[in-house]
């Protein structure tokens, strides 16, 4: 569906964002998450303790098939992606502790990922490829390390390189769903409304619960926008590639089909969170007089 | 006078001169230049936006092109000694530049607050008759209107990333025209600020032109500054501060501060520029000190400081009580306190204890409250470190006298509440123009500062009242009368009075008690016809509708009686 030019220039284009990101924070941002794991943990607990059971769910009450099924349980067990970073950014999030979220949640993944889907799949045996998992924290951690040290050298630099990514970021969630309807609009004309359903649901419901789960334990609103997001936004890539190794032939379409689909809703889902969370963020401000201030 | 009747100078360190005889530049453009001599190419200023995007200048810069910028003013502007000359930009950059080159030109700086209507510009102009006025661009769309009927024949205009590295201010410029849209186009004739430096340049050049000469003929009691205030009386007029005003009360000010490093401290001014309380103490006095000004365009939300926090080894900062109550509620501040940080210093408006408190919970490290008058150019006390009295404005500066008088102008038993009445280099020149309204603050050389307080044992001072109705909206003076005026204009409003109410943020919040002929007239839309007509701050943040006002027997509306409690029974008839 994407071939390896496109594929390349995404890659790109999530480096030259993630530079940005990674020019907005400072390593005290990072010892500041790391000296409250609060987060942290609830971020682990949220990922692999709601999101499968959420998927679960999904796959038993809605009517789909089998490998559409096994498609939703993969998704829902999926560790968080870059994308999750660039939505925390824009919904005034803490970007630190996404950026550790996504990175605990993939580490762990290669333990986890096959644990939870025995536990809900039973059988379902699938293949890891650690490879797209190391691409995954590199394209990440490389990037914002850069990105930091660029800030650290000018401050200018690190604020023009921030301005960039953002506005790359802007354009990127417009090209996916832009790009993504015209390549797959036969498939969007065939798959039925359940396995929909499932693609939207799975993320909208796993912001939900991430971000009522950190309320609900007091974490600041800043962190409980971080926890919803980092929950309900997984790594689709690394889904379809665990599919691409795992299955073959007609099955690995079919059950292609969720993360696929999720891939276009999660954009769309999380934009609009986004702009619920900045609106929030503004009204929680404190309102300053005009006077000497 | 004795040391008898200055029983704080025991309180003063030991480093601390009681008396300050003569200040140590006779102008501020001979300060200025000596400490660029002094710090040369190490940063004076850096302008740092909400983004992190900054702009600096070096001390050498800001002499070199303020020197330029005066010789602009003088030979192409064609402006003599004595000459007002409007600033109306928020902290930035140019205005150093600006002012400083204002100083060195032997002209009078008139500086006006960015947020004014053009109705409130114009009255200020009216009075001041500028005949330069340097602005910023995205607040010069008032300009037109402001200027009708006393055009100003000068106009500079600058941006808020002026001197900014190319790259980051065309993003801003970017920003600003097609997200913001803040940019509207300057219709009036005007030059840009670069472009007059670049011009200035070439006269000195070409001409020869040396900027010392200016300074020549510039006396230490000339007047270096028009300060814009209510005062006691709230008839808006110009402070006249001199040279020597304003670089005594510089000394006096950082002679109270002690641990400071000349060359290596940071400070953060986050308080407007145009303000005298950051005026003489971050602008002049910290340059004098050789610091790095960190310069905030807009504090507001506070979530702009964090990157000026985040990039810069703040070691000094100066609020006011709203800021330091605003930053320890901030989660950002509260999760990391700048650690570099010895103090910081409070003015504008009381602090309150208990954000005292917090903030040293927070920050560990004190605020020190002082006290002043734009008239007083303004720091008058100031809470010595490791000796602040909570509720305390402090001891007098060096230099200073300090007195309580009752009302026939003799002095209270030492404990006793009076009008605070003060003495010193720093006092004000007088009012511009006005001798009438300053034979009625200046008795014998002493300010009557219009406020009632009370000298302890110690020879610490405390506020207890106003003396007049003066509300105190954020260290901003609003005047009832200013308010009332603009209320009862609305076609709809019969009367109106105004008081001011404790509030939270604000320490005051205006009240308007209403009147109206018009009975759909909401609060929403006095507020917002207000917003129209006066700056922000002014507007009222409450209305009451009443079917009266209580009035004297010759029909004067009595604003005391509005301050009272409510009765909680009302009589029927």
């Amino acid at each position: 569906m994407v071939g390896p030019f496109e594929q390349a220039l995404l890659a790109l284009m999530i480096f030259v964002i993630m530079l940005g990101m990674g020019a907005s924070l400072t390593p005290r941002d990072f010892v500041l998450a790391l000296k409250r794991p609060y987060g942290l943990m609830i971020g682990v607990v949220s990922q692999y303790g709601f999101m499968p059971f959420i998927g679960f769910l999904l796959a038993l009450l809605l009517p789909v098939s089998d490998p559409i099924k096994i498609g939703i349980l993969i998704m829902s067990c999926m560790p968080g992606g870059t994308t999750s970073n660039i939505f925390t950014y824009f919904s005034k999030g803490n970007l630190a502790l996404s950026v550790l979220m996504t990175v605990t949640s993939t580490v762990f993944g290669v333990l986890l990922i096959p644990i939870v889907l025995v536990v809900y799949a039973g059988a379902l045996d699938v293949d890891i490829p650690r490879e797209n998992i190391i691409i995954t924290l590199v394209l990440l951690l490389v990037p914002v390390a850069i990105g930091m040290v660029l800030r650290k050298f000018n401050a200018n630099v690190g604020a023009v390189t921030e301005f960039l990514g953002s506005m790359l970021a802007v354009f990127f969630i417009l090209f996916l769903i832009v790009s993504w309807i015209p390549r797959n609009f036969t498939f969007l004309l065939e798959t039925g409304w359940a396995t929909y359903v499932a693609a939207i649901a799975i993320g909208l419901i796993g912001i939900t619960v991430g971000y009522l789960f950190a309320k609900a334990l007091r974490l600041h609103p800043r962190n409980a926008r971080t926890v919803g997001l980092e929950t309900g936004i997984q790594n689709g890539p690394l889904a379809i590639a665990i599919i691409a190794f795992t299955f073959s032939g007609a099955e690995q379409q079919a059950i292609n089909a969720v993360p696929v689909l999720y891939s276009l809703f999660i954009v769309i889902v999380s934009t609009m969170v986004t702009l619920y969370f900045r609106r929030a963020n503004t009204a929680a401000e404190q309102k300053m007089p005009d006077g000497l201030l | 006078m004795s040391q008898g009747n200055r029983p704080w100078t025991a309180f003063y360190g030991p480093a601390v001169r009681t008396d300050i005889e003569t200040a140590a530049y006779r102008t501020i453009g001979d300060m200025v230049s000596s400490v660029a001599h002094l710090y040369g190419s190490k940063p004076a200023f850096t302008a740092c936006l909400p983004n992190g995007m900054n702009g600096s200048l070096s001390f050498a810069q800001v002499d070199e092109m303020s020197d330029a910028l005066a010789v602009y003013l003088r030979e192409t502007a064609g402006l003599s000694k004595g000459d007002r000359v409007a600033l109306q930009v928020p902290n930035g950059l140019s205005f150093p530049v600006a002012a400083f080159a204002v100083f060195k030109a032997g002209c009078v700086l008139v500086n006006v607050n960015p947020l004014y209507t053009a109705e409130e510009m114009a009255k200020q102009f009216a009075d001041a008759q500028p005949q330069a006025l340097i602005v910023v661009d995205i607040f010069a769309d008032k300009l037109a209107q402001a200027l009708r009927g006393h055009p100003v024949p000068n106009i500079i205009v600058t941006q808020v990333a002026e001197f900014f590295p190319a790259m980051p201010r065309g993003i801003v410029r970017l920003v600003q025209k097609h997200w913001d849209r803040t940019l509207a186009p300057v219709t009036l004739p005007h030059i840009r600020l670069p472009q007059a430096i670049a011009a200035g340049r070439d006269i000195q050049s070409g001409k020869g032109i040396a900027v010392e000469s200016y300074r020549a003929q510039i006396e230490p009691d000339d007047i270096a500054c028009l300060q814009y205030t209510g005062g006691t009386t709230g008839v808006s007029k110009g402070a006249m501060l001199t040279h020597e005003n304003l670089l005594m009360n510089m000394e006096q000010s950082m002679e109270m501060i002690s641990g400071v490093e000349k060359g290596r401290e940071v400070a953060l001014t986050a308080l407007p520029l145009y303000h005298i309380f950051a005026f003489t103490v971050n602008l002049l006095g910290f340059y004098y000190l050789g610091a790095r000004n960190v310069l905030i365009p807009n504090p507001r939300p506070l979530t702009n400081l964090k990157r000026a926090f985040e990039n810069y080894p703040i070691t000094w900062m100066s609020g006011v009580n709203t800021l330091f109550n605003g930053l320890s509620n901030e989660i950002w501040f509260l999760d990391s306190p700048p650690k570099h940080l010895k103090f910081a210093s409070a003015g504008g408006m009381a602090l309150q204890s208990s954000v005292a408190a917090r903030w040293e919970e927070v920050t560990g490290k004190p605020v020190l409250e002082g006290y002043g008058l734009t008239e007083s150019s303004p720091v008058l006390t100031f809470n010595p470190l490791g000796k602040t009295r909570p509720g305390s404005i402090g001891i007098p500066v060096p230099s200073t006298d300090l007195r309580c008088l009752d009302d026939a102008g003799n002095e209270v038993r030492q404990g006793e509440a009076g009008e605070l009445a003060a003495r010193g280099p720093q006092v004000m020149k007088g009012y511009w123009q006005k001798p009438e309204e300053t034979a009625g603050t200046m008795r014998d050389g002493w300010l009557l500062t219009g406020d009632i307080g009370i000298m302890d044992a110690d020879g610490y001072f405390s506020i207890v009242d106003r003396k007049k109705d003066m509300v105190l909206v954020s260290g901003f003076n609003v005047y009832p009368n200013e308010i009332e005026d603009c209320l009862v204009r609305h076609p709809g409003i019969v009367e109106a009075a105004v008081i001011g109410v404790p509030d939270g943020a604000s320490g005051e919040a205006i009240k308007a008690f209403v009147v109206r002929s018009d009975r759909t007239l909401t609060e929403a839309v006095i507020r917002a016809y207000c917003k129209e007509h006066l700056t922000g701050y002014k507007v009222p943040k409450s209305v009451e509708f009443r079917e009266d006002l209580p009035k004297s027997n010759v029909g004067k509306i009595l604003r005391k009686d509005l301050r009272k409690p409510v009765p909680a029974l009302r009589d029927a008839s």
